[in-house]
């Protein structure tokens, strides 16, 4: 209770911050919005020609995508402080960190919050809304709750993805850039069906990095998919801990990377 | 000042710094090849998944789709999509712009020779491998006749000329506003709509692609590619060309009326 309380008193005195620059918060806002809604505009016009991908219709994309969209905003506003670790190696600032009376883990994560990153969650939001009210999709209470657990599994499987590459920077001092292809190449592809990608790719991206997890197989779930889709429903219905599981490794490989912290010294 | 012509080693100079300066980066580079790859694959599995539900004839084959989309991971670091990353907007802001007024050299040149530099860098040590690899992996296609590479040449080196050109119109917008981000990142996906980046503008619905036309922005991607494809040929190509050169001194003209105009009303931030 006392690192919640904590933690948004740390979220407050950053929002206030960010607030500072008023106008290129606005600009930045927009900016972001913008760019996602020529995004699924553009899958908009494909869909207008093509009329259908594997089976799915435009909204039933949407909905992948919107779900995926989400969770990334969600992932990046929170998980910031992973995303920009390299930062507090480079300039020796996590000796400050080493020395308080609080876990790195939660001093890390508690860094940073990202309030601009609302402008895109709301484009992803508004997306997944207009998909549901475009599909006929039956809700009950298991499918709302199956929902909530996805999208908060799916924000956790994006902040383990920061929290790696922010591990890596114990080794490496910057960070490893190939971790975009994961957070933004994952967001992208995330928001197609996964059965157009070929067997070595589907396979890679659901037991390595579980990205089908979080969001198509729970789509399947929620659009009732499942059976045209030769998923086993068992799968589906676990599919969506992977999220949690996958940070909790994680969060070892944080620990463990700690230990092998050299200081680049001040 | 000395005219432009006679300094024009300087410039050059100028470029290769700026070229061997990102020579330094090899580790982020190779990143940065493997993300371009990425998402080229991606590209051809929804494309291929597109085509293989449809049986309508499209305006390209799958073939001439997937080479479109190498061509754009290859110049995609050369676009100007990545404006607020300059280090001339950090310049600007931290105030060390101060120092480079005090060269004597013409700014919209300098700046001008520097981005090309950075476009040189990345068309040989990110597009190159791009495209080789890309060859090893996917079916690609050739222009059939010398003379269609020799215009796609033009055509590319003209949408390099274009990109630098606007990502300094873009920056210059740093000395009223300070902070680039929010402009660069809405012109940038502006900019990249228009370019035909994300869909080929032949794929697009008429009423689109009209407006599309009537932009610069085609000129940095779909004109280029159009012409290695065999999509805009005999004085097709011309109009295209001329049209691309014509776009490109606006962008000039208007990047050096904002940097003086920006030069003439600049506070040094800092000390």
């Amino acid at each position: 209770m006392h690192h919640l309380a904590l933690y948004l008193h740390f979220v407050k005195l950053r929002i206030r911050s960010q607030m500072a620059y008023r106008l290129s918060f606005v600009f930045d806002l927009f900016s972001q919005a913008s760019i996602s809604v020529i995004d699924f505009f553009m899958i908009a016009l494909l869909f207008n020609r093509f009329k259908e991908l594997a089976g799915w219709s435009l909204w039933e994309v949407g909905f992948l995508y919107g779900m995926i969209g989400v969770c990334f905003a969600v992932a990046e506003m929170i998980g910031r402080g992973f995303d920009v670790f390299q930062n507090s190696v480079m300039r020796g600032d996590f000796d400050t960190i080493l020395i308080r009376p609080l876990g790195t883990f939660f001093q890390v994560f508690s860094q940073d919050f990202l309030l601009r990153r609302v402008g895109r969650f709301s484009q992803a939001f508004i997306i997944l809304l207009i998909a549901n009210s475009q599909l006929t999709i039956s809700w009950s209470f298991v499918k709302v709750g199956y929902l909530l657990v996805s999208l908060v599994s799916g924000t956790c499987f994006f902040i383990g993805l920061f929290v790696i590459g922010a591990t890596s920077c114990f080794w490496t001092v910057q960070s490893i850039e190939i971790i975009n292809i994961f957070t933004h190449g994952g967001t992208f592809m995330g928001g197609y069906p996964f059965s157009i990608y070929r067997c070595w790719f589907r396979h890679f991206f659901t037991f390595i990095v579980p990205l089908a997890c979080v969001n198509y197989f729970p789509s399947l779930f929620l659009l009732e998919k499942v059976a045209s889709s030769g998923v086993s429903s068992f799968g589906v219905y676990l599919a969506p801990f992977a999220g949690f599981l996958f940070l909790s490794i994680t969060v070892l490989f944080w620990r463990w990377g700690v230990l092998h912290y050299q200081s680049t010294g001040h | 000042m000395r005219p432009l012509y006679l300094t024009f080693h300087v410039y050059l100079a100028f470029v290769r710094k700026s070229f061997q300066k990102r020579m330094q980066y090899r580790v982020a580079n190779l990143a940065g090849l493997a993300t371009n790859f990425f998402f080229l694959l991606v590209h051809i599995f929804v494309y291929t998944a597109f085509y293989a539900a449809s049986t309508e004839p499209q305006p390209l084959n799958l073939n001439e789709i997937i080479t479109y989309f190498v061509l754009c991971q290859v110049s995609f670091m050369l676009m100007p999509f990545w404006g607020a990353r300059s280090e001339v907007t950090q310049a600007i802001k931290d105030g060390s712009v101060a120092l480079q007024l005090t060269k004597p050299v013409d700014f919209h040149t300098y700046w001008f020779a520097d981005e090309y530099g950075r476009a040189c860098y990345f068309l040989f040590m990110r597009g190159l491998p791009t495209f080789l690899i890309s060859i090893l992996f996917f079916d690609v296609t050739f222009p059939q006749h010398p003379t269609v590479l020799m215009a796609f040449a033009l055509s590319m080196t003209l949408a390099i000329f274009m990109s630098t050109a606007i990502t300094i119109t873009i920056f210059s917008s740093a000395f009223w506003t300070l902070d680039t981000s929010g402009v660069s990142g809405m012109s940038g996906s502006v900019i990249m709509l228009f370019s035909g980046m994300l869909v080929p503008i032949a794929l697009w619905p008429e009423w689109l692609a009209h407006i599309a036309e009537w932009l610069p922005f085609a000129g940095l991607i779909d004109v280029p590619f159009s012409i290695y494809l065999g999509k805009i040929t005999g004085v097709g190509v011309w109009t295209a060309i001329s049209k691309q050169m014509m776009w490109t001194l606006v962008f000039i003209g208007l990047g050096r009326f904002l940097l003086n105009r920006g030069f003439s009303r600049i506070v040094i931030q800092g000390g």
